[in-house]
Formats: C-alpha cells, structure tokens, sequence
C-alpha cells in the first residue's frame, strides 16, 4: 500500500481506519465520532494556521492507533448499552463480539450457551408438562443408579419421576434463576475482561 | 516519537507501572466529570486541563471513547459549536445528574484518600 505524503491524506486515511472498526455502531454516531477525532487532529497538528507534516504524524501518534481507538469507542458503547438493557440477546451479541477477538471471549461464550440452554431446558419441561403429564419429569433413569434425566421419555416404566407436578414451580424457578445468573456472569466477564483488555491494548500501542 | 501513554513513575512493564496505570485509569472518569464543573470544554481542552492540573497524562485516545459513554449516561450533554478556527468544536457539560455523581464521587474521594494517608503517613515516615 502507498503511504500517504500529504498531511491531509494521513488524516483522512487515519479516519477511514477508525471507521473500519466502528461498523457495530449506527452511522449518525460513526459520523458524529469521526468529525469530532477530524477536529482534535485539525487543532493539535494545525501551526500557525497550516498542517505541518510532523505535527500532523505527532497528533495522529498521541491519539493511538486507529484500531485501538474504534475498538474502545465500540467496547464503551457496547457497556453502556448492555448496562442499560441487561437483557440476555444484549449480553449474547457483546459477548459473542468479543469471542471473535479472543480465546477468552470465546469461553465466556461457551458459558454463558450453556447456562442459557440449561434455562431453557428448564423452562420447556415446566412448559410441556401439562401437556404430556405422564412422559415429561425429572426421571431417575434407573434405581440402583443416581443418572437423572430431565424431559420426556418413552419408556418411563424403568425409571422412577421425582418432581411430580412440581416440576413447574421448580423448572421455572431453576429456569429463570439460571438465566438470570448466566446474565449477571456474563455482564461481569465482559466488565472485568473487556476493561483490561482495552487498557492493556492501549498499553501496548505504542510499544 | 515514542509516546507512553501514561507517564507513570514506576518503571515500564513492571507491576508496579500495571498498578499505576489501572489507578490512574480508575481516575479518569473523576478527573474528566471535575474537569467539566466550572463550564463546558471541548476534547482538546479538557486533555489540557488534565495534563496541566494533574499528572493524570493519557492516552488522548481514551477520552473520546470516555466522554461518549459519559454522555450515553446522562452524565454530559454535548453541542457542536461553530469555530473561528474553520472547524465546529464538540463541546461537552455537566447535566444535572452529571453534577450530582461528581459531587458524590469527590466526597468519596476525599474520605478515602484521607483515611489511606493516615495509613501511608507511618510508612512514609519510617521509609525516610
């Protein structure tokens, strides 16, 4: 690739990096960021009303790289917004986001899949009890072992059902506590990784 | 030019500069809302402000990010305003929630900080 000469062009190139990385973001915001690094780097780099190529290159250097920066505006953005929601689907996608940058993202993921699966399990076999009494419950699949299997079966004779009518109250309340829980886990991963990551990157930026 | 982002005293990459470098971060925000109390700033002024007012020098990347939550909640309002400088300037305030948390986030503060120097005074002293 060229490298850019002129002192415009390196900014103009700087942005366009910066934009790159803010694809999550609606474009009113994206624009609104961009004219606002656009002003920064004018006023710093501008001397004696002109761009001088040192200044501009100095400006561009203390701002970080453009990666880092986009990165930083999308992880903020994405807090503040899973801190005002809480929702399940706002955590999956900020962590799922982050999985594609990082291994520990992508644990976090896997976590957070199971923790939603096993609610849901919970909550399907509340659901489906009324309608199928005499299939769906917590089986002990067989009596001199403590395997227990949660849904429907079809062959109930050889196991023994433990929660009986039960089951509703207690699925759902397991259902949604572990929802609730792989929520609040998820919310807290994403705080406490996705904080030092970001001030490590920056760390390290200038390395 | 090599830029460190954060000037910290301790040497680079040691403990020591990680645990200064998450201190001072965990400022910012403070800095940043107290910067804004006396009226608006723009960007660029308020990076002045902090780097001559308190040795809290950053990275200039992070603010922007920082500011734009701050915003996201409710603790600033901003406004673009034409400049004679041939560029429209983003000009950031306090709202009233805005002035409320750093109010409450200076009195913590100070107890803090007043109750860990009581600590450190002994340490100090016999350090010297």
């Amino acid at each position: 690739m060229l490298q850019p000469k002129d002192p415009a062009q390196k900014i103009e190139l700087y942005l366009r990096q910066v934009r790159s990385g803010l694809r999550d973001l609606p474009e009113p915001q994206v624009a609104d960021i961009l004219q606002e690094l656009r002003s920064h780097i004018l006023e710093s780099a501008q001397t004696g009303g002109a761009l001088s190529d040192t200044a501009t290159d100095a400006a561009l250097q203390a701002l970080g790289r453009p990666q880092e920066v986009a990165s930083l505006y999308v992880a903020e953005n994405f807090m503040a917004r899973a801190e005002s929601s809480r929702t399940p689907w706002m955590v999956l996608r900020g962590v799922f986001f982050w999985a594609m940058l990082s291994l520990k993202g992508f644990v976090v993921l896997t976590l957070c899949l199971i923790g939603y699966m096993f609610g849901a399990a919970f909550f399907i076999a509340a659901l489906a009890k009324p309608f199928n009494p005499q299939a769906v419950g917590l089986w002990m699949t067989s009596p001199d072992s403590y395997s227990l299997m949660l849904g429907m079966t079809d062959s109930p004779r050889h196991g023994r059902e433990l929660l009986g009518w039960f089951l509703i109250p207690v699925g759902c309340s397991l259902g949604g506590g572990t929802i609730l829980l792989t929520t609040h886990f998820g919310l807290w991963c994403i705080r406490r990784f996705q904080r030092a990551r970001v001030t490590l990157g920056l760390e390290g930026s200038h390395e | 030019m090599i830029a460190h982002p954060i000037e910290t005293a301790a040497p680079p990459n040691s403990p020591m500069d990680k645990w200064e470098v998450q201190l001072r971060k965990g400022c910012l925000e403070l800095a940043i809302l107290a910067s804004l109390w006396p009226g608006r700033l723009y960007g660029l002024e308020i990076l002045r402000l902090l780097e001559q007012d308190s040795d809290l020098v950053i990275t200039e990347g992070t603010v922007y990010p920082l500011l734009s939550r701050l915003k996201a909640e409710g603790l600033l309002h901003s406004e673009w305003v034409e400049a004679d400088a041939g560029h429209p300037r983003k000009y950031y305030r306090l709202t009233a929630a805005g002035r409320r948390r750093v109010a409450a986030m200076g009195r913590i503060w100070s107890r803090f900080s007043a109750s860990l120097n009581r600590l450190l005074s002994r340490v100090l002293k016999e350090e010297k």
